[in-house]
């Protein structure tokens, strides 16, 4: 006789981060994401807000679930140039790089940054789980890699007046860092003046079990300075204007892609001035050479695009037949009062053939889809670039 | 070296024969090559030694049945080489031996056998097949990254001809060829065959040297592999190293300069092109190209494996060659007497694989680790042919694995001598206290001595998945490794290994194709 069995459901969830309690006091939409398998805020209360807190005042933002990984060892700075375009022997200790990463064919793996915590010691950061990928590179090579993602929570603090809730919160030290420098700022915090908002900004990494300490200090400090969390919303639109990409939205990480095809080399994703190919072997080093010299086959291009009508989605034409591309981010832009956009383009639009370029974009009204072609025009400057971000040290706002 | 100027054009990392087809075949188009042995003596794993005074016998491998007919020619090898056509006796603990000699399939006491007939209808299926396979060996495997450029459609010409023969054969052949081609031996014996000797035959030269079962997949590709230049055994006098001497003897003709125990610690290389090679005394040379007949791995370590891509990294250590031979030297006290045996058939291919399950068995526990309660042998007593009064026997001892639980000691290789000289003796009771000296080489042993990979026979497991443009890896099957000017040239490199010649010769035309000494 069979017995009755109650079903054993496995239960799924977002693991809260270290901030969590103080994030959900706060999340009034209780508006979450999940990011890398954690709870992540996409609004909290208002995302316009939240993102003219980033252009304005001071916005703290939870990103602990980005991937971290220490490499630590003799051969830490051959496995991180063995896994990156750039040249990681020029950043100096105390140091933060954009990188990039590709595979052996010169498709983009991923993008990060890269701290150089000493002559051997390195923190990786970055979207997509790359714990297996840092093994294979460092095969045959003598350096210890650990995943930090839990060892180690962080807050982002964007906004003109970062500075001050830092001075006000006792961490005025942060005064001589120039955008990019790191240092252990306190016993066991870590700051760096790093961001992807385009704005003055700092990111601060501790333990979890000072969480909720560091969160309360910021918090409190922040009062007079107009602190704000944000969540992804906003931060979307605040690096789209300032230029960084998204993995996954605007190129397809390789390692994720099932199809032949869908890779991109850096080059494709404009790039390329990050690839040196002078300090030895890399990964794809091969592969991107041939790319260079036979050029790019897409080009992923800044699109200004006419009236106010975000062109989320569009397909892009020349000259109104032949669609050339599409895009991959866009959004009204507040600050720059710009229609922005991300695309991917076809060789040679985008590269030697920039006129003519019209965006196909569907606007839904009162229950009808109307239809405009809009005029985009190919831009090479961020849309949005601001001198206190680079000042050093920073004004109070 | 700076100031010395380059005084060679090519280093080549071994003395294999591989090693020496590539030196011959380069010095033939006038290049200067420098090649560079580790151990005292040139040949790898064809080499033959005195098991008794004024006695040689192969250390390794002992018989040719794959030496590349267009090799040979094209290094004017032919008058150098002394080698005697073998017939093939599937030894039988009753006293029925079956003797294989051509078209000629019979008892030993010469009346016939019931499934000659059926055996060789199996046998020359599989010749036929691996006649249309045999022209892939001389050619370095198609680009698959060509594309459907005009470079690309060349490379594949060798594929396309295939396709062309397989379907000139007539539609019947070419089904059969597709259906049996990745398919395990054992079945296809048995479908036709009554488990005995003659299917035994067919386990058996499937899977010498493989880490493979009869009925393993892939195992009648391995079988066409064995009869890509027709798979008749030849006996080289003075043994296999006799064999190596005239590939060395045809490269030194071509200006080649051999130089032993001289090992390469490392390869050279500044902005990703190989510059020559530094010696374990320390010695720098300088060159444009440097070739290796080492394993894979051991290649890519001696450029450093920062030059390679961390995926190629990751096949190249993945590669598998795990061996699973081992070899026994006996010296007899006086001339071999097996029972059903002729002075002439007892000068044959002895061998010890009465049945395909036999086989099967066998390999089973090796793959565990074990050492198999009955290997299967392949033995020849070259000195019976040779008409002197002392005796030795050479015996190919296969499913004895590299990788032996408890490892390999003194006491794990007495085991294999008795191994050996137990299942000899199920045949040839008298071996018994007929055994005046015993060298056993055990894998383990074979890799010390030779630094093959896992001391294997192909030094990189010759299975599908390790084939054609997948050898030793994919994206790295053209010789060319991954450093501009780095070339692979043996075993491990396209088609595979067995004293051949046809690994070495590509390569060597490979690198003068790519235009890198230019
Ligand atoms: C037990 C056994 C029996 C076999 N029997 C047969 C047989 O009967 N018939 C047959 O056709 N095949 C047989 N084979 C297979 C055949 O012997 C090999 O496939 C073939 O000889 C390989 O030739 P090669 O030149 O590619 O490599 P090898 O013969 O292995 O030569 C490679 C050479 O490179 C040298 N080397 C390696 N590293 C360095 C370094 N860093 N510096 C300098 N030198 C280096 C090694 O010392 C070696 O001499 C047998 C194999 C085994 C293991």
């Amino acid at each position: 006789m069979m017995k009755a069995q109650t079903p054993r459901s496995v239960t799924r969830t977002l693991a809260p981060t270290p901030f969590h309690d103080r994030l959900a006091e706060l999340n009034f939409l209780n508006s979450w994401r999940g990011w890398n398998g954690f709870l992540s805020a996409e609004v909290f209360e208002c995302s316009e807000k939240e993102y003219f807190a980033i252009r304005n005042q001071a916005t703290l933002m939870d990103i602990s679930p980005m991937c971290k990984y220490r490499i630590c060892g003799p051969d830490a700075t051959r496995i991180v140039n063995r896994l990156i375009v750039r040249d990681i022997r020029k950043v100096k200790v105390g140091r933060v790089a954009y990188a990039m990463w590709c595979d052996e064919e010169g498709m983009t793996i991923d993008d990060g940054t890269i701290f150089r915590l000493g002559e051997d010691e390195y923190l990786l950061l970055c979207a997509k789980h790359m714990y297996l990928w840092l093994h294979e590179c460092a095969w045959g090579f003598d350096a210890a890699i650990t995943d930090e993602t839990e060892a180690l929570c962080a807050l982002s603090l964007q906004g003109p007046t970062a500075f001050s809730v830092l001075k006000a919160a006792g961490l005025e030290g942060a005064a001589s860092m120039k955008p990019f420098d790191t240092r252990e700022i306190e016993p066991g915090l870590r700051i760096s003046r790093t961001g992807y908002t385009g704005d003055l900004g700092y990111e601060l990494f501790t333990a979890p079990e000072n969480a909720h300490s560091l969160w309360d200090r910021l918090w409190s400090a922040g009062r007079q300075w107009g602190i704000c969390p944000t969540g992804m919303e906003a931060l979307n639109l605040a690096r789209l204007e300032t230029g960084f990409l998204a993995p996954g939205v605007d190129f397809q990480p390789v390692h994720l892609a099932l199809r032949r095809g869908r890779g991109r080399t850096p080059f494709e994703l404009g790039f390329g001035r990050l690839v040196d190919f002078d300090k030895g072997h890399f990964n794809g080093r091969r592969a991107l050479l041939e790319h260079k010299a036979r050029g790019p086959r897409y080009h992923l291009v800044r699109l200004d695009i006419e009236g106010k009508e975000p062109a989320a989605n569009a397909y892009v034409y020349h000259n109104g037949s032949k669609v050339v591309g599409h895009v991959t981010s866009a959004a009204w832009s507040p600050t720059a009062k710009r229609n922005i956009a991300f695309a991917e383009l076809e060789a040679p639009y985008g590269g030697a053939v920039r006129d003519g370029l019209f965006a196909e974009i569907f606007i839904y009204k009162e229950g009808a889809w109307l239809k405009r072609n809009k005029k985009a025009k190919v831009v090479d400057e961020p849309f949005y670039r601001n001198a206190r971000a680079r000042q050093t040290p920073p004004n109070a706002f | 070296m700076a100031g010395e100027g380059s005084k060679f054009d090519v280093v080549i990392i071994g003395a294999g024969h591989n090693g020496l087809a590539a030196a011959a075949t380069l010095g033939k188009k006038g290049k200067r090559v420098l090649v560079l042995e580790r151990s005292g003596a040139i040949g790898g794993l064809a080499t033959s030694y005195e098991i008794s005074d004024g006695l040689p016998i192969s250390r390794h491998a002992h018989l040719a049945y794959n030496l590349n007919p267009t090799v040979i020619a094209e290094l004017g090898l032919s008058g150098k080489l002394s080698m005697r056509p073998l017939a093939t006796i599937m030894l039988s603990d009753d006293a029925r031996h079956v003797e294989i000699d051509g078209e000629t399939i019979r008892f030993a006491d010469g009346s016939a056998h019931p499934d000659g007939e059926a055996y060789k209808e199996i046998r020359n299926r599989i010749k036929k097949f691996a006649g249309l396979l045999a022209p892939l060996a001389l050619r370095s495997p198609p680009d698959p990254g060509g594309g459907l450029s005009l470079a690309g459609a060349g490379e594949a010409m060798p594929l396309a001809a295939l396709a062309l023969k397989l379907r000139l054969m007539g539609k019947k052949d070419m089904r059969d060829f597709l259906r049996i081609v990745l398919s395990n031996i054992y079945d296809l014996a048995l479908d036709d065959l009554p488990d005995g000797p003659l299917a035994g035959n067919l386990a058996a030269d499937a899977v010498w040297g493989a880490w493979a079962g009869p009925r393993s997949p892939g195992t009648v590709f391995s079988l066409m592999y064995r009869y890509g230049c027709g798979g008749a055994p030849l006996l080289p006098q003075g043994g296999m190293g006799a064999v190596a001497g005239a590939f060395a003897a045809a490269a030194r003709q071509a200006g080649a300069e051999i130089r032993t125990g001289v090992s390469a610690r490392r390869v050279l290389i500044a902005n990703d092109a190989v510059t020559g090679i530094e010696t374990d005394k320390g010695e720098k040379i300088s060159a444009g190209a440097v070739m290796s007949s080492a394993g894979a791995v051991q290649s890519m370590m001696l450029a450093g494996a920062e030059h390679f891509d961390v995926e190629a990294v990751r096949r190249i250590r993945n590669v598998r060659s795990k061996g699973m031979t081992a070899k026994v030297n006996i010296l007899l006290k006086r001339a071999p007497d097996i029972p059903g045996l002729s002075k002439e058939q007892m000068a044959g291919r002895l061998i010890a694989a009465p049945t395909a399950i036999y086989v099967e068995r066998a390999f089973t526990q090796a793959k565990y680790g074990e050492m198999p309660a009955a290997p299967i042998i392949e033995a020849v007593i070259p000195t019976l042919a040779d008409g002197g009064d002392r005796h030795a026997v050479s015996a190919i001892v296969h499913y004895i694995p590299r990788n032996l639980k408890g490892g390999w000691d003194d006491a794990a290789r007495a085991r294999l001598t008795g191994l050996t000289i137990d299942t000899l003796a199920r045949y040839w009771p008298d071996l018994r206290d007929n055994v005046e000296r015993v060298d056993a080489f055990s894998p383990a042993d074979i890799e010390n001595e030779t630094a093959a990979p896992g001391g294997h026979w192909h030094h990189a497991e010759l299975s599908i998945d390790q084939l054609l443009t997948v050898r030793p890896v994919n994206q790295l099957s053209r010789y060319a490794f991954a450093v501009r000017g780095f070339y692979l040239c043996g075993a491990s490199a396209h088609p595979g290994g067995d004293v051949s010649g046809a690994a070495g010769r590509n390569s060597a035309l490979q690198l003068l194709n790519d235009g890198v000494l230019a």
